[in-house]
C-alpha cells in the first residue's frame, strides 16, 4: 500500500491548518473523502441532475442506471446474494429504526443487545418496550470488554426475537463473534440484526458467509457521503416486512382507497433519493475494494499498537477495552481520573491540529454504568501515518504533564 | 468571574469583529445564567481556557501549567485588575471631559486622549521662548491680594470672572484664549486680560495694551484679538503694531507718547509684579471663577467651569 499516493486522494492532507497539517483521528465518526467520491458527487450535479426511477429522459436514465449500478458494488461489497437486498438509507440508524418499526415484534418479544450499544441500536428498542411491551435485555461483557460468549448463550432462549448488536463497537474497536452469534441465535430461531457502522468500513464482510439477517451501516464512516447508509436484509425477510415511510416511489399504483406496494428495494425507499450520495457511496465501496481489507487491517494495527504501548506508558492513563490492540481495530479510546476529556481533546486541536472526539460517543448507557465520565477517542483509518501518530504521542505527553 | 472578563473584553471587541460579538454572547448567556443561580451549560469558560492554555503550552510548559493550576485565582486577579483599571479609565475619561487631562486638573501625566499632552503645555517663565509641558505646583497659584483694578476688562458686573493672563507671542497663548474670548462673550462672563511678556522682545507689548486700552477700551478687543492672532514674528516690529494701531483706529502718535511716558513705565511695572504674586509659572494661566487652568485646555473644559460642571 502506497500511503503516499493514497493521501493524495484525500484533499484535507493538502491542506494546512493554522499552518500545520491537519492529523484527523476522528475516523470513527466520520472518514476523510477521496477524490474519486467526490467527483461522482460532483459528477451527478454538474453533468446529470435529475430524477431517477421516474423521468424516462436521457438524464433520468442515467441517474437510475448509475443507482443501480451503485446498489450492485454495495451487493458486491458486503457479498449480498440479491441487488434487491440492499435498501438505501440516510444512515444506520434509519437502518435499525427500520426493522425496529416493521419487525412486527410483539408484547414480551425479547430484543438482546450488547451492554455497549451505539444509542441508534439502544433507543429504538426502548421505545418499542414503551410503546409494545418487547423487552430490551443486554448481555455483560467480559471484564476486558470483550463478548461474553457464554452469558449470551445462557441468555437466549425461544422468547428471543431478534438479537440487534453492534459489530464493531465505536466505544473501543472491539467487535464481536458475529458468526457464531449468528449461529447461536438462528438455533433459537431468533432473528439477527448487526449494527456494522464501525465494521464496515474496517473489516471485510460478508453477510451470505455470516448468515446475518440485517445489516445497516452508514456511507460517511466508509469514505462515502453523509446522509448515505444502507440496510441489508435476507430477500425473503424484506418482502414480508411492513412498509416503513411510505409516499412516491414506493407504490406501483393508487387509487383513492389503496394502493399497491412496489417490491423491495423500492418499496422502503420512499421520496427523492440522494442520488449524489448513493453513486458517491457506491464509488466509496470500489475505493476501499482497491485498497484491500488486509492493507486497512494491517496499517490500523501497526498504529493501534504504536498508541497503545505509548499511551500505557503515560501514568494514570486508562484504555477501554482490552490492551491488546489488535482486539481494538483502529479505537483508542482512553481516560485520566481527574482530567476532563473534552480538555484533552480541545488541547490536541489547539496545539497540534490533532482531532480526536471526546464524550460519551453515544454510548451514554455503557458510561454511565461504569461511572465513567467521558473519554477521548483517537480512531485511525488506513490513511493515517506513523508521522501522525508521533505527533498524537508528543502532543499527548506534553498536555498530560501539564493538566 | 472569567466570564464576566470575557463578556467586557469581548463586547468591546465585538464592535469590530462578529467573530468577537458571538463569543460576547456566549459570554452574557453565560454571565445571566450564574447570576441567575444556574449553571453554564455552553463550555464556555472551558473552551476559551483551553484556547489560552493551548497558545501557552506552544510557548512555555510551565506557565501553561500553572494558569491551568491557578485558573480560577488568575482569573479573580485580572477581575480586579479589570475593575480596577475600569474605574482609573472612567475617571480618566471624566478628568479629560472636565479638566482636559486625564490625570486631573493641570497634570500632565500621560493621557490616552491627549497623548502629546497638548492641554498641558505652557511657556515657561525665564525658559527664553521654548514650550514644553511642565509640572508645577498650581496650588501656589492664587489671586488673593492681587490688584486686577488696571488690567483690561470686558463686561464688568458678571457674576462670573475669567482672568487671562498670556503672552502675545506665545503658542499656546495663542492656541487659549480663542476659546476664553469665545467663552466670555457667549456667557456675558467679566473677562480680565493680563499681558505677561515671557518672551522678552514682547515687553512693549504690554505697555501697547495699557495705553491702548486707556485710549478706547471698545476698540482694544479687538486689536487684542488681532495681536493673538496675527503673524507672531511680526507684532514684534514696532512699524507693524504702529500700522495696526491705526488699522484698529487708533491715535498711534498719542500711544507712543503714552508707552514712553513714565506714569506708563510706573503702572506697567506695577502690573508686572502683580501678576508675578499670582505664583504663576507658565503661559497661559486662567482663572474662571477662581478655579485655575494652566495651558490652553479644550473649550469644554473652560465652559464647564462657568457652567459648574465640575464635581470633583
Amino acid at each position: 500500500m502506497n500511503l503516499e499516493k493514497i493521501r493524495q486522494d484525500f484533499p484535507l492532507f493538502q491542506k494546512l491548518i493554522n499552518g500545520k497539517p491537519p492529523v484527523y483521528f476522528d475516523n470513527a465518526c466520520m472518514s476523510l473523502k477521496p477524490l474519486p467520491v467526490i467527483k461522482a458527487i460532483n459528477e451527478y450535479y454538474y453533468d446529470y441532475p435529475s430524477c431517477g426511477g421516474r423521468s424516462g429522459h436521457k438524464l433520468g436514465e442515467t441517474v437510475t442506471k448509475k443507482v443501480e449500478a451503485a446498489r450492485k458494488k454495495i451487493a458486491e461489497f458486503i457479498g449480498a446474494k440479491h441487488v434487491e437486498e440492499i435498501i438505501f438509507t440516510r444512515n444506520t440508524t434509519e437502518g435499525i429504526n427500520l426493522v425496529a418499526h416493521t419487525l412486527n415484534l410483539k408484547l414480551e418479544d425479547i430484543i438482546l443487545g450488547t451492554d455497549k450499544e451505539h444509542n441508534s441500536n439502544l433507543i429504538p428498542w426502548q421505545i418499542l418496550s414503551k410503546k409494545i411491551g418487547v423487552v430490551h435485555k443486554v448481555v455483560p461483557s467480559k471484564p476486558d470488554n470483550t463478548f461474553d460468549l457464554e452469558k449470551f448463550e445462557s441468555m437466549m432462549n425461544g422468547q428471543v426475537k431478534l438479537v440487534a448488536m453492534v459489530h464493531t463497537s465505536n466505544l473501543d474497536g472491539v467487535s464481536i463473534p458475529a458468526k457464531e452469534i449468528i449461529k447461536i441465535a438462528h438455533k433459537h430461531g431468533a432473528l439477527v440484526l448487526l449494527d456494522a457502522a464501525q465494521s464496515a468500513p474496517h473489516k471485510k464482510i460478508d453477510v451470505t458467509e455470516l448468515d446475518v439477517d440485517f445489516l445497516a451501516f452508514s456511507g460517511h464512516k466508509m469514505l462515502g457521503p453523509t446522509g448515505t447508509g444502507v440496510l441489508y436484509g435476507k430477500k425473503h425477510l424484506l418482502e414480508n416486512l411492513e412498509s416503513f415511510l411510505t409516499g412516491g416511489e414506493t407504490v406501483e399504483y393508487s387509487t383513492y382507497s389503496g394502493h399497491k406496494l412496489l417490491p423491495i428495494p423500492e418499496k422502503f425507499e420512499a421520496g427523492l433519493q440522494d442520488y449524489a450520495g448513493i453513486i458517491g457511496l457506491g464509488e466509496a465501496a470500489e475505493y476501499l475494494k482497491k485498497i484491500g481489507y488486509d492493507n486497512i487491517a494491517e496499517q490500523e494495527y501497526k498504529l493501534n499498537k504504536y498508541l497503545t504501548d505509548e499511551i500505557l506508558k503515560i501514568p494514570k492513563i486508562k484504555i477501554i477495552g482490552p490492551l491488546d490492540s489488535r482486539l481494538r481495530s483502529g479505537i483508542v479510546s482512553f481516560y485520566v481520573e481527574g482530567i476532563d476529556s473534552h480538555q484533552i481533546a480541545i488541547l490536541l486541536d489547539e496545539t497540534a491540529n490533532i482531532m480526536i472526539r471526546s464524550g460519551q460517543h453515544c454510548v451514554h448507557s455503557w458510561f454511565n454504568a461504569k461511572n465513567i465520565k467521558t473519554s477521548a477517542r483517537a480512531s485511525l483509518y488506513f490513511y493515517n501515518t506513523m508521522a501522525e501518530a508521533e505527533i498524537f504521542v508528543t502532543s499527548l505527553n506534553k498536555i498530560i504533564k501539564i493538566l | 468571574m472569567f466570564c464576566v472578563i470575557a463578556l467586557i473584553i469581548f463586547s468591546i471587541l465585538g464592535v469590530f469583529s462578529a467573530t468577537h460579538r458571538a463569543l460576547a454572547g456566549q459570554a452574557l448567556d453565560c454571565v445571566f445564567r450564574r447570576v441567575t443561580l444556574r449553571p453554564c451549560n455552553t463550555d464556555f469558560k472551558e473552551k476559551m481556557k483551553n484556547k489560552i492554555l493551548a497558545k501557552l503550552l506552544n510557548r512555555s510548559d510551565l506557565a501553561a501549567r500553572l494558569f491551568n493550576k491557578h485558573f480560577e485565582l488568575l482569573s479573580w486577579v485580572f477581575f480586579v485588575l479589570m475593575i480596577t483599571s475600569t474605574f482609573w479609565m472612567v475617571k480618566g475619561g471624566y478628568n479629560f471631559y472636565i479638566y482636559g487631562s486625564c490625570s486631573g486638573l493641570n497634570q500632565s501625566g500621560f493621557c490616552a486622549f491627549d497623548p502629546s499632552g497638548e492641554n498641558n503645555k505652557i511657556t515657561q517663565l525665564n525658559s527664553a521662548g521654548s514650550c514644553s509641558a511642565t509640572q508645577k505646583n498650581e496650588n501656589n497659584l492664587t489671586l488673593s491680594g492681587i490688584n486686577l483694578s488696571g488690567f483690561p476688562k470686558i463686561n464688568t458686573g458678571s457674576k462670573n470672572t475669567i482672568i487671562f493672563i498670556g503672552c502675545y507671542e506665545c503658542d499656546y497663548s495663542r492656541k487659549a484664549y480663542p476659546g476664553i474670548r469665545q467663552l466670555a462673550e457667549k456667557e456675558k462672563a467679566n473677562l480680565i486680560f493680563a499681558h505677561y511678556p515671557v518672551i522678552s522682545n514682547t515687553d512693549y507689548l504690554s505697555d501697547i495694551a495699557y495705553c491702548a486700552y486707556g485710549q478706547n477700551p471698545e476698540k482694544f478687543w479687538a486689536l487684542n484679538d488681532y495681536l493673538f492672532t496675527a503673524d507672531k514674528t511680526k507684532i514684534s516690529d514696532q512699524a507693524f503694531i504702529s500700522q495696526a494701531l491705526v488699522i484698529f483706529g487708533f491715535n498711534a502718535d498719542e500711544i507712543n507718547q503714552c508707552v514712553n511716558s513714565a506714569e506708563t513705565k510706573t503702572a506697567g511695572q506695577k502690573q508686572f509684579q502683580e501678576i508675578k504674586k499670582t505664583g504663576l509659572y507658565g503661559t497661559p494661566t486662567i482663572f474662571i471663577n477662581g478655579q485655575v487652568f494652566v495651558g490652553p485646555k479644550p473649550y469644554r473644559v473652560y465652559r464647564s467651569a462657568i457652567k459648574k460642571f465640575i464635581f470633583f
